[in-house]
C-alpha cells in the first residue's frame, strides 16, 4: 500500500502564518484546545528614535499620524555600556525586581516583550498591571514591542522544546535582532551614531550561557544592577524570592505543611470537604484568625502558626475543619506579637521552632479556657489552612526593628538581615535583607513580601523605599495613604486637560440660546442656600423650599452638576473612577476631582450661577409627598451657611426673611421626615466621631481642637432631605435602568452577629436586644439607657453598629428586588445621589438619572451616558465599596494619630513645666479580656488596649514611666470571669480586697490618657497609654 | 436514489449488463490469477493520499484520498465528562464498584459519519458508524500477559478512564468530501485509524481520584495511543504496537480472494466481508476483530438467460455450448459466459483462505497497518 503526503513546503504564505496552542481548563470542568493563528507581518517599528527604517514601515492612524517613537536616541550609559544601553528584561527579572523597574534613579529605555508581558501575566496579575501602567507613563521610555507578530522575531518552538526555553530564546532573538536592525539603520543612516548596545536581563543562568554562545549580550539582574551608580540602595530592592531558593539548596527543617495541589484542593471544593474565603486575622490576638466560608454561618477559627500556615491576613485560603476535639472557643486574651516574640533573631533559622515556647504557653491556656464549662466559650469549630488560592500581598508600611539589627549595625554596609515591623498589627513581622540597616533605623519604610517558603518562620520580602523620619508628619501622612491604598498622587497631565479650559474664569453662559442651557431650567430666582460644615469649599447640595398657591409646598435639593464636566470614559473619569472617593484626613484632603472642579466650577457656592441637578417634590404641610420632579438646572445660592450659623438664624426671632423663612419650614418639614422615618424602623447608630478643627493657633493646648461632633437641628436637616433626596432618585434610576441601576444597600444582619453583645447585655444590665428587624432593635436600643451613665446608649449603638454588616453599592441586575433593602435607614431602595463631588458613585447615579429623564446632553447626543453594562459595572461597585471602605479606615487612623500628636505635644509641654502626668478622662470597658480591657473613651473617640500593668492598684503611683511600669506585669495576677465579664487585677500575693482593682464590661471607669514612647524594641513608636487609675 | 438511500449494503451497483457482469465474473474468478479491471494483483491497495493533523483544533485528524477521487476527513475531539454511576451499583455499595468506572463504557466513543446525500439516520451511516465503533471499542487488550502497554490495559475504553469519577468522551467525526464511488467502509476506516492515531489528549496533571487537572501545554499532551519508546522505534520494530484497529473490505469471487474492491468489483462479489483487525502486542502479531458479512450487491443483480432458454435464439446456438458446469466456489450448476444473480453463501474454505491473508505474518492487514505508519504523525 502506498500512501504519499501532502507536501506544504512550496507554499509560499506558510512562513506568515504561525499559530498557537494551548489547553484551556474552563470552570465547569471542560477542556479545550486552543488554537490561535498569528499572521506575522513586518511593519511593527522598534520604536527606537535613533532608527532610519521603522518611521517609514510603522502604521499609521486614520489621520496618517503614527505612534510616537519611546526609546530614547541618547539612552543613558553606564561604565559597561558607556554607548548607551537598551534593555531587554525576561520574565523572571520583571518577577524579582518590579520595584527596581519603577525606580526613578536608573532603568530607563526598557523593551518589554509581548511574550514577557504574558508570561508575566500568568504569574503575577498585581506585577502585571505596575507594569502596563509604567508602560503607559512617558517617562520612563517603557516600550512594549510585539515581537510574537512580528516575522523577525517571532520564534516557533522547536520539538521537545519547552515553553520556558522557547520564550527565553525568544527574548535572546528580539535582543539579536534589534542590534542587528539598529545597526542597519545607523548604517543606512550614515549617521555616526553610536549604536547603543541591546542588553538582555535574565536571571536565568542557563539562558545567559545560551547568550553568550549566541552573542547577545546578558546579565543577572544583580550583576547589571551592581554596576548602576548607588548599587546599594538599588540591590535591596531585588526580590528575595528566588535568590532564597537557589541559595538555600538542600532545604533545611520544614515547619509548615506543604500547600495541597489546585486540582486537589479543586477537588475538595466541589466536595464540599474543603472551603474557600479570606484570612481574617483578630486585631487583638495575632495568633487568631478567621475564615468566612458560605458553607457555615459563623466564621471559623483557625488558632495558631501550624494552623495558619503562612496565610497572612487577606489571603484567599482554602481551609479544612479539624476533628471536634480540637475545637477551641475564641481566645479571651490579648496577644501581641511584639511581646511573644521579641527576642527572635532574624538571622538564625536554624534553632526557631515553628511555634516557639512562649507562643505555645498562650495556645495551651486558651485550651485550657475552652475546656471551661461556660456557656459563651463553648468550643467552637476550628479549621487549618491547607491551601492559597491567592495571596493578598501588598506592600506594607512599617519600620525596622532596631532590637533585630545586632551590634554591628550601623558600622558597615554588610548586608544583613532585619526584621521589620509592619504597621498592620494583623501581619508578621517581614524578614528583609538589607546593606542599609543603620541608615533604615527610625524610618518609616515601604517593604513588600516576596515570599513566605516551607523551612522559614517569617515572610522575605525586600525593601523598596523609606518614607523619612517616624513621626514626622509627611512620612506618617503618607504611611496612612499608602496602607489604605488611596491615590495620592497629583493629578497626571491627561486629566488636567479634561477641565474646562477656561478655568476658575468659566461661567454660566449669559445667553439662554447657548447650548449649555439646552434641557436646564432656569432656577436663578429661587431662593436657595447651602449648610455644610464650616470651612466646606467643595459645596455639593443646596436647598429651597417656597409656598405653592394652592397651600402645598415646593422643596427643592440641588446638587452640583458634576457629570456636565466629567464626561463618560476621558481620562479625568477613569481616574476618578479609580479613586472612588475623596479621602478626609485632619489636615489633607485627597480630591477625587481635581481642585478646579471639586472647589470651584462645581462647588454651589454662593451668589454665583452653577449648574446643578435638581430634585423638587411638592409636599403638602404635613410633609406628605405630592408628586417629585427631576431637571438639570442653573441655580444662584442664596447663603453659604455653616451649621451653627444656620442654626442661629433659625432661632433668631428677628429674622423675618424669606430665606430664613424657607430654611424654617425645611426644618419643619425635616422633623416630620424624620419621625417617619424612626416609625418606619430606622436605626439611630452611632460611631465614635470626633472632629478636629485644625486651624487654631499653635499656642493654646492641641487638644482643644479635638471636639466631639455636635447634632444640630440644622446638621438633619441636611440629612434628612438628603436621604430623601438619594430614595427618590433611587426609584427612579431603578424604573428606568432595571438591571444596571447603581444603588446602595444594607444587609440585614444575620442574628448571630448579635449573640454575643445580647448576652452581654442581658448578664450585665438585664436587658434585652430584639434583633428580629431593624424597627425593633431601634426601639430595643433606645431602651438601653443607665441613667446613671448617659453615654451608655452610645456604647451600645456603637457596639451593635459593629456587629452588623457594611453598606455596600451594588448594581441592581446583582441582586433580586427585596434584597435591595437598605437595613439602618429603612428603606427598600437607596443609593447616593447627592455628593458627587467626592464620591464616584453619585457621579454614575447622576449620569443614569440624566439618561432616565431623557436629557439629552449640549449636543443632543449623549442619551445614554455613562456605563451601561452590568459587568463593567459591576467592577465599578466593587472598586468604589473597597475605595470608600478604605477611606473611612484612612480618616480614623488620622484622627487617631493627630490625637497622639496632640497628646505628645501636650505632654511635651507639661514635661517643660516638670511632670508628664497625662490627662484624665472619662472611659468606658468595651471588652473584656483576660490579661487586660478595652476602653473607649469618647473624649477623643479613641479605644485602647489596656493591659496588667496600666491598671493603677490602690496605693500606687500612678504616673511611673513604660519601662517601670512592664515590670509591674510580672507581678500581677488576674482573676477572670468569662461568664460575668469582670476582670480583678492584683499583686501576686496580696489578694487582699482593697489592693485589687476589680473592672467590669460597660463599667465607667476614669482613665489617664497620654502618649508614651515605646523602650525597648518598638523604640522609635509611640502609641496612646490608657492608665486605668480607678 | 430513493433506493440508494435505503441501501444498507455495499448494493450502490453500477449499471452494468448481464454480460458485463458475467465476464468480470469469469476474470476475477480466474483460479489463481484473477484479472482485475485495473491490473492490480488481488492484494494490492489502490494508491492513497494521507496526511494527518489537518484541523488544528481537533484532538487529532486525518484526511485521506483515494486515486478515484473519494476524500474522507476525520476529526476527533475529546471532552472530559463525569462518570455517572449507575443506580444498581450504588445499591450494592462499597463493594460493586461500577465496571464502567473502571474499565470505561463502550458509549463513550461517538462515532458520526457524514455522506453527501444521506441523512444521518439513513441506514448507511448508521451501520457504518456502528460498525467501526463496534471494532473500536471491542478491541481490548488483555492486561494479564504482560506484552500489552499499562496505558491500554483495557483498550480504548480503558484509555478513556480518568479515574472512577471521570472520563474522556470521544467524539469521532466522519466526513465523506464525494459521493460515495465505491462501498466506502475501507476509506472511512483508514482515515479514522489515521485520525485516532495523530489523537493527543491533554496531559494529565491531577493525580488519583481528584478532580482532574490538565497541564496547560499542548506540547506535552500524550497520544491516544501511546508511542513505544524511541528505542523500538529505531531499531525498526514497529514504533507503536496498539494501534486502533482497521476494517478491510474483502471480497470473494469464485475460490479468489480480492482486497480493496472496486465498484465494480463488488457488483459481482459472491460475498463481501469487512474484516476488523488490530495489533496490540508486542510480537506484532494481528488480532481478529470481527468479521461482519455485507449485503453482496450481485445479489439485486438482473439474470441473464442462457441461449439454451432463450425464445429468440432457439436453434441458433448448437445445445452443447450451454451445458450447465458446477461452480465450485458456489456449488451451483451455472453455465459459463452467462450471469445469474449470485445467491450468497461462500465456503468455509474461502473464509479461512481470506483470514489467513489478512492476518498472517506479512500479510495484507500488516502491510495496511505499515502503510498508515509510513503517513507521519505530527
Amino acid at each position: 500500500m502506498k500512501s504519499l503526503r501532502r507536501d506544504l513546503s512550496s507554499n509560499p504564505q506558510a512562513s506568515n502564518v504561525a499559530s498557537k496552542v494551548f489547553v484551556r481548563s474552563t470552570k465547569s470542568g471542560k477542556v479545550q484546545k486552543i488554537v490561535r493563528e498569528l499572521y506575522l507581518r513586518q511593519d511593527i517599528p522598534c520604536s527606537s528614535k535613533l532608527c532610519s527604517l521603522c518611521p517609514s514601515i510603522a502604521p499609521s492612524d486614520a489621520n496618517g499620524n503614527i505612534a510616537p517613537f519611546v526609546l530614547s536616541d541618547r539612552p543613558a550609559g553606564t561604565k559597561a555600556f558607556p554607548r548607551g544601553h537598551y534593555l531587554v528584561p525576561d520574565t523572571n527579572a520583571l518577577l524579582n525586581g518590579m520595584d527596581l523597574f519603577e525606580h526613578t534613579g536608573a532603568f530607563y529605555d526598557v523593551i518589554i516583550l509581548q511574550t514577557v508581558l504574558e508570561e508575566l501575566r500568568n504569574q503575577s496579575l498585581p506585577l502585571y498591571n505596575r507594569l502596563l501602567s509604567l508602560i503607559k507613563t512617558d517617562e520612563k521610555r517603557f516600550y512594549l514591542f510585539f515581537n510574537e507578530f512580528r516575522l523577525e522575531t517571532h520564534v516557533r518552538r522547536g520539538p521537545e522544546e519547552s515553553i520556558n526555553d522557547r520564550n527565553d530564546r525568544a527574548v535572546r532573538a528580539v535582543a539579536s535582532w534589534y542590534e542587528e536592525h539598529l545597526g542597519a539603520s545607523a548604517k543606512k543612516g550614515k549617521k555616526e551614531k553610536s549604536v547603543p548596545a541591546i542588553v538582555v536581563i535574565t536571571d536565568d543562568k542557563g539562558s545567559i550561557k545560551k547568550a553568550k554562545a549566541e552573542k547577545v549580550t546578558a546579565l543577572s539582574l544583580s550583576d547589571y544592577v551592581s554596576g548602576l551608580e548607588d548599587s546599594e540602595k538599588l540591590l535591596d530592592m531585588i526580590s528575595e524570592a528566588r535568590e532564597a531558593r537557589d541559595s538555600k539548596g538542600p532545604i533545611g527543617q520544614l515547619f509548615y505543611p506543604e500547600y495541597l495541589s489546585m486540582s486537589k484542593m479543586m477537588t475538595g471544593l466541589r466536595a464540599g470537604n474543603l472551603h474557600q474565603g479570606t484570612f481574617n486575622v483578630s486585631p487583638y490576638n495575632y495568633l487568631e484568625a478567621s475564615v468566612k466560608v458560605p458553607a457555615f454561618n459563623r466564621p471559623l477559627l483557625i488558632l495558631g502558626r501550624d494552623n495558619s500556615n503562612r496565610a497572612i491576613s487577606g489571603d484567599m485560603v482554602v481551609i479544612e475543619v479539624l476533628p471536634q476535639d480540637q475545637w477551641k472557643s475564641p481566645s479571651t486574651k490579648i496577644v501581641d506579637e511584639e511581646a511573644v516574640t521579641r527576642n527572635d533573631n532574624p538571622d538564625s533559622e536554624e534553632t526557631e521552632a515553628v511555634v516557639s515556647q512562649n507562643e505555645r504557653k498562650a495556645l495551651q491556656e486558651e485550651v485550657k479556657k475552652a475546656h471551661g464549662k461556660n456557656a459563651e466559650g463553648k468550643p467552637q469549630p476550628t479549621a487549618r489552612v491547607v491551601g492559597m488560592i491567592k495571596r493578598g500581598w501588598r506592600q506594607y508600611v512599617g519600620h525596622v526593628d532596631a532590637g533585630s539589627t545586632g551590634s554591628q549595625a550601623a558600622s558597615g554596609r554588610r548586608q544583613q538581615t532585619v526584621f521589620v515591623l509592619p504597621m498592620d498589627k494583623k501581619v508578621p513581622k517581614i524578614r528583609v535583607r538589607t546593606r542599609q540597616a543603620g541608615d533604615l533605623i527610625g524610618q518609616r519604610i515601604l517593604v513588600t513580601i516576596d515570599t513566605w517558603d516551607r523551612d522559614s518562620r517569617y515572610p522575605t520580602g525586600h525593601f523598596i523605599r523609606s518614607l523619612g523620619e517616624l513621626e514626622t508628619k509627611g512620612a506618617e501622612t503618607e504611611a496612612l495613604l499608602l496602607e489604605y491604598d488611596v491615590q495620592y498622587k497629583p493629578f497626571p497631565k491627561s486629566v488636567l486637560d479634561c477641565l474646562p479650559s477656561e478655568g476658575h474664569d468659566w461661567k454660566v453662559p449669559v445667553s439662554k440660546e447657548d447650548k449649555g442651557w439646552n434641557g436646564r431650567r432656569d432656577l436663578r430666582d429661587l431662593l436657595i442656600c447651602s449648610i455644610d460644615p464650616p470651612g466646606c469649599q467643595d459645596i455639593d447640595d443646596a436647598l429651597h423650599a417656597r409656598k405653592l398657591p394652592n397651600g402645598n409646598f415646593e422643596v427643592g435639593v440641588h446638587i452640583a452638576d458634576v457629570s456636565h464636566f466629567v464626561k463618560p470614559n476621558n481620562a479625568m473619569d477613569l481616574e476618578a473612577s479609580v479613586r472612588g472617593t475623596t479621602v478626609y484626613l485632619v489636615d489633607k484632603r485627597i480630591d477625587m476631582l481635581p481642585h478646579l472642579l471639586g472647589t470651584d466650577l462645581c462647588s454651589l457656592k454662593p451668589y454665583v450661577e452653577r449648574y446643578a441637578f435638581s430634585v423638587l417634590w411638592e409636599v403638602t404641610p404635613n410633609a406628605e409627598i405630592v408628586k417629585s420632579d427631576f431637571t438639570k438646572s442653573v441655580i444662584r445660592s442664596r447663603e453659604a451657611f455653616s451649621y451653627e450659623r444656620a442654626q442661629l438664624r433659625i432661632d433668631d426671632p428677628s429674622q423675618t426673611d424669606e430665606l430664613t423663612e424657607s430654611m424654617r419650614n425645611l426644618l419643619k418639614f425635616s422633623k416630620i421626615l424624620r419621625q417617619k422615618r424612626y416609625d418606619a424602623g430606622a436605626l439611630n447608630l452611632a460611631s465614635p466621631e470626633v472632629r478636629i478643627e485644625a486651624d487654631s493657633d499653635e499656642v493654646g493646648d492641641p487638644l482643644t481642637d479635638v471636639k466631639t461632633k455636635a447634632m444640630l437641628d440644622t446638621n438633619s436637616l441636611v440629612e434628612e432631605f438628603m436621604l430623601l433626596a438619594n430614595i427618590t432618585v433611587a426609584s427612579k434610576v431603578f424604573d428606568s435602568f432595571s438591571q444596571t441601576a447603581l444603588l446602595r444597600r444594607h444587609a440585614t444582619p444575620p442574628p448571630q452577629n448579635f449573640e454575643d453583645l445580647i448576652n452581654q447585655l442581658s448578664k450585665k444590665r438585664g436587658m434585652e436586644l430584639d434583633v428580629s428587624s431593624s424597627g425593633a432593635l431601634a426601639s430595643s436600643l433606645d431602651r438601653c439607657v443607665d441613667p446613671e451613665n448617659p453615654f451608655f446608649n452610645t456604647l451600645v449603638r456603637i457596639l451593635a453598629t459593629r456587629c452588623m454588616t457594611s453598606a455596600e453599592y451594588f448594581c441592581a441586575g446583582a441582586h433580586a428586588e427585596p434584597e435591595f433593602r437598605h437595613y439602618g435607614l429603612a428603606s427598600p431602595i437607596y443609593t447616593h445621589f447627592t455628593s458627587p463631588i467626592r464620591r464616584y458613585a453619585d457621579l454614575l447615579v447622576h449620569r443614569q438619572l440624566a439618561s432616565a429623564i431623557g436629557y439629552e446632553g449640549e449636543d443632543g447626543h449623549a442619551v445614554i451616558e455613562g456605563v451601561n453594562t452590568r459587568g463593567k459595572l459591576e467592577d465599578i461597585c466593587r472598586n468604589i465599596n473597597f475605595r470608600h471602605r478604605n477611606a473611612q479606615f484612612a480618616g480614623r487612623a488620622s484622627i487617631e494619630y493627630y490625637v497622639g500628636q496632640a497628646l505628645k505635644a501636650r505632654g511635651e509641654k507639661m514635661a517643660a513645666g516638670g511632670t508628664d502626668s497625662g490627662i484624665d478622662e472619662e472611659g468606658y470597658v468595651m471588652r473584656v479580656f483576660e490579661n487586660g480591657v478595652v476602653v473607649f473613651v469618647p473624649r477623643f473617640g479613641i479605644e485602647g488596649v489596656v493591659r496588667l500593668e496600666d491598671f493603677v492598684l490602690p496605693g500606687e503611683a500612678g504616673s511611673r514611666s513604660v519601662s517601670e511600669r512592664r515590670e509591674l506585669a510580672v507581678h500581677r495576677t488576674t482573676h477572670f470571669d468569662p461568664e460575668e465579664y469582670t476582670l480583678r487585677v492584683e499583686e501576686k500575693g496580696h489578694s487582699e480586697k482593697e489592693r485589687g482593682v476589680d473592672v467590669e464590661l460597660f463599667q465607667r471607669v476614669k482613665v489617664n490618657v497620654s502618649s508614651v514612647k515605646e523602650e525597648g524594641r518598638g523604640a522609635g513608636k509611640r502609641r496612646v497609654r490608657i492608665l486605668i487609675t480607678g | 436514489m430513493s433506493n440508494q438511500r435505503q441501501a444498507s449494503s455495499a448494493s450502490q451497483t453500477p449499471h452494468l449488463s448481464p454480460a458485463e457482469l458475467s465476464y468480470l465474473y469469469t476474470s476475477l474468478s480466474l483460479p489463481k490469477s484473477p484479472i482485475r479491471p485495473d491490473g492490480r494483483s488481488p492484494t494490492q491497495f489502490r494508491p492513497l493520499t494521507a496526511e494527518s493533523n489537518i484541523l488544528p483544533g481537533t484532538n487529532g485528524s486525518a484526511r485521506i484520498g483515494f486515486a478515484d477521487g473519494t476524500q474522507a476527513i476525520v476529526g476527533v475531539k475529546a471532552e472530559v465528562e463525569k462518570t455517572v454511576l449507575s443506580t444498581d451499583t450504588l445499591a450494592s455499595g462499597e463493594g460493586g464498584e461500577s465496571t464502567a468506572a473502571t474499565s470505561g463504557h463502550g458509549s463513550w466513543v461517538q462515532m458520526s459519519i457524514e455522506i453527501p446525500g444521506f441523512r444521518d439516520d439513513d441506514a448507511l451511516p448508521v451501520f457504518l458508524s456502528e460498525m467501526m465503533r463496534e471494532s473500536l471499542v471491542g478491541a481490548v487488550v488483555e492486561g494479564g500477559d504482560g506484552g500489552g502497554d499499562v496505558m491500554m490495559a483495557g483498550g480504548l475504553k480503558g484509555r478513556l478512564v480518568i479515574n472512577k469519577r471521570w472520563h474522556w468522551r470521544l467524539y469521532i467525526d466522519v466526513l465523506l468530501l464525494s459521493q460515495p464511488l465505491s462501498y466506502p467502509l475501507p476509506l472511512l476506516s483508514l482515515t479514522t485509524h489515521l485520525a485516532l492515531l495523530s489523537t493527543k489528549l491533554p496531559k494529565l496533571k491531577s493525580q488519583g481520584e481528584e478532580d482532574p487537572f490538565f497541564d496547560d501545554d499542548w506540547e506535552v499532551a500524550e497520544y491516544l495511543y501511546p508511542r513505544g519508546s524511541k528505542l523500538k522505534a529505531t531499531s525498526g520494530l514497529a514504533s507503536q504496537y496498539v494501534r486502533p484497529p482497521v476494517t478491510l473490505l474483502v471480497v470473494s469471487v469464485g475460490e479468489n480472494v480480492i482486497f480493496d474492491p472496486s465498484r465494480e468489483e463488488i457488483a459481482v462479489a459472491d460475498a463481501v466481508l469487512a474484516i476488523s483487525v488490530t495489533r496490540d502486542t508486542e510480537a506484532g502479531n494481528l488480532k481478529l476483530l470481527s468479521i461482519r458479512t455485507i449485503d453482496p450487491p450481485s445479489r439485486l443483480t438482473q439474470p441473464a438467460v442462457p441461449n439454451s432458454e432463450n425464445v429468440n435464439m432457439l436453434g441458433a446456438t448448437a445445445p452443447t455450448e450451454d451445458i450447465a458446469v458446477l461452480n465450485p466456489a458456489t456449488g451451483e450448476e451455472e453455465v459459463p459466459g452467462v450471469w445469474r444473480p449470485r445467491r450468497g453463501g461462500v465456503k468455509r474454505s474461502v473464509i479461512a483462505n481470506m483470514i489467513k491473508t489478512v492476518l498472517k505474518k506479512g500479510g495484507v492487514g500488516e502491510e495496511v497497518l505499515e502503510g498508515l505508519e509510513g503517513v507521519e504523525v505530527e
